[in-house]
């Protein structure tokens, strides 16, 4: 699958990459240029891959509230948040940022690869609910703009820069609708998976290349660059963002995953008994993870307390920032400390690596 | 397209090799520091350590993975390139100028890939 800004990419040096069925470019100019440009500058991601799906009819908030573990009803028209849908079991299926765009219309925003998945338990789980679920994924694009200057980028495009974790529609001067409220607006939302200021353009994939190249003359105005798969994920994974399908894959619960602050319910909703249980059972906690030298701790390598096996490495980069590789992974309680020294076996040789929280750097 | 110098032997794993008399010198193609992406760290081999053809030679990591360099001969290490443990990154510049390994070779193998055949096996 290609997204409506795949032709750009390749003829602008993007090295695309397969992600989950969607041709991406892994990066541009190369990943650690691009991640220092959102940290200093300004960069911007074409995400479009990611799923899109309103929730429509005077049950939306009803069932969106029974499915996830956050207060659907408690957030405010124009408000957004970042939750994941649990199932009966209380693991995390997928991550994902649910607006509350009026009293009957919710859109959310899931990973590319867990689109379907999301969907369909979406279907299974509204059937006494009165409500019209619709998957926007293919029609609308999306690019998240990231990084100190991203407010002056909003300026220059004719966007009204939005608050952490508040969304508008604003008019689209390209004439592209959007499915979500049904006019010619696109989404302007303060929303990004950096740890930057920043904001993402939800926007009709019809007018999706005008708004790309608009953003990206004012991007390289402010000498920042177009930034591939690659630069998001080491972003993500320097600030202790969880990756859907790589830190979790339906075997985790909040707890464990260090976000317990989604959890905002004790009642009511999926997978909310088998979590109590979860909660004072759990023997494991997300931890981020430095070490000294730039040999990098990978996905399911092991961790260490002498002999002893105390856990497992799910992501691992290196820090452009701190100039050491890092990893983030699921460790004993025990060790959770930071500031602990324990010990990742890359590929038979024992590093030393010292436990942090996931916000590896602050 | 990637640089691929006509004056260097190839080998399907994306390593090259310049044999001077008993003297391999031994790198990794443009091609491949492509495809690894940023280059943080080289695994070298001790001195003095004999390496089959095909064995593992040394590891290369990138930001996105760590990868096998294979040795395209069967010989001894006499020399890593020790500006490559601090700077990796050069690598990324110019994997040619940047030889990785230098080994002292017996019998030079006879099945490396001439420029065109890696070509062709790369796609280009």
């Amino acid at each position: 699958m290609r997204t409506p800004i795949y032709e750009w990419h390749k003829e602008n040096g993007g090295n695309i990459v397969d992600f989950h069925g969607w041709d991406l470019p892994l990066y541009y100019e190369g990943i650690l240029a691009e991640h220092m440009a959102v940290r200093k500058r300004v960069g911007m991601f074409d995400v479009s891959h990611m799923g899109d799906i309103v929730v429509k009819g005077p049950d939306a908030v009803k069932l969106m509230n029974s499915l996830l573990p956050s207060k659907i009803d408690a957030i405010q028209p124009g408000k957004c948040m970042y939750t994941a849908f649990l199932d009966e079991a209380g693991l995390l299926i997928d991550d994902t940022i649910v607006y509350r765009v009026s009293n009957d219309t919710i859109f959310f925003v899931p990973n590319a690869a867990t689109t379907e998945t999301v969907l369909n338990w979406l279907q299974t789980n509204s059937k006494a609910f009165n409500v019209k679920i619709t998957n926007l994924s293919r029609e609308l694009g999306c690019f998240a703009i990231q990084g100190p200057e991203s407010r002056q980028v909003a300026n220059d495009i004719g966007i009204v820069f939005p608050e952490p974790f508040t969304f508008s529609f604003q008019q689209d001067k390209y004439g592209g609708k959007n499915g979500v409220n049904g006019k010619n607006d696109l989404i302007v939302s303060g929303t990004g998976y950096t740890g930057e200021p920043g904001f993402e353009l939800i926007v009709d994939a019809e007018s999706s290349n005008k708004w790309w190249n608009d953003a990206i003359n004012s991007i390289k105005q402010h000498g920042g660059m177009p930034c591939g798969l690659g630069a998001r994920d080491s972003l993500r994974m320097e600030k202790g963002m969880l990756l859907s399908g790589v830190d979790f894959n339906k075997d985790r619960d909040p707890y464990e995953c260090s976000v317990s602050f989604i959890v905002e319910k004790l009642d009511g909703f999926m997978g909310s008994d088998a979590l109590k249980q979860r909660k004072s059972n759990d023997k494991e906690i997300f931890r981020g993870f430095i070490l000294d030298g730039k040999q990098i701790p990978r996905h399911g390598y092991s961790i260490y307390d002498n002999n002893k096996k105390i856990g497992t490495i799910t992501s691992g980069s290196i820090s452009p920032l701190l100039g050491k590789a890092i990893g983030l992974g699921f460790i004993d309680k025990k060790y959770m400390k930071s500031d602990n020294v324990v010990q990742i076996d890359i590929r038979g040789k024992m590093s030393e690596a010292t436990v942090s929280r996931p916000k590896i750097v602050p | 397209m990637s640089n691929v110098p006509e004056n260097l032997k190839y080998t399907k794993t994306h390593e090259w090799v310049s044999i001077n008399g008993n003297v391999a010198t031994v790198g990794i193609t443009d091609y491949a520091q492509h495809q690894l992406t940023d280059i943080v760290f080289v695994d070298f081999p001790k001195v003095g350590e004999t390496k089959k053809k095909g064995s593992v030679l040394l590891t290369v990591e990138s930001v996105k993975s760590a990868e096998d360099v294979f040795s395209p001969v069967d010989g001894e290490v006499t020399e890593t390139n020790k500006k490559l443990v601090d700077a990796p990154e050069l690598l990324n510049k110019d994997s040619y100028t940047n030889w990785m390994v230098k080994m002292k070779v017996n019998t030079p193998p006879s099945d490396l890939l001439s420029p065109a055949d890696y070509r062709k096996h790369i796609g280009e």
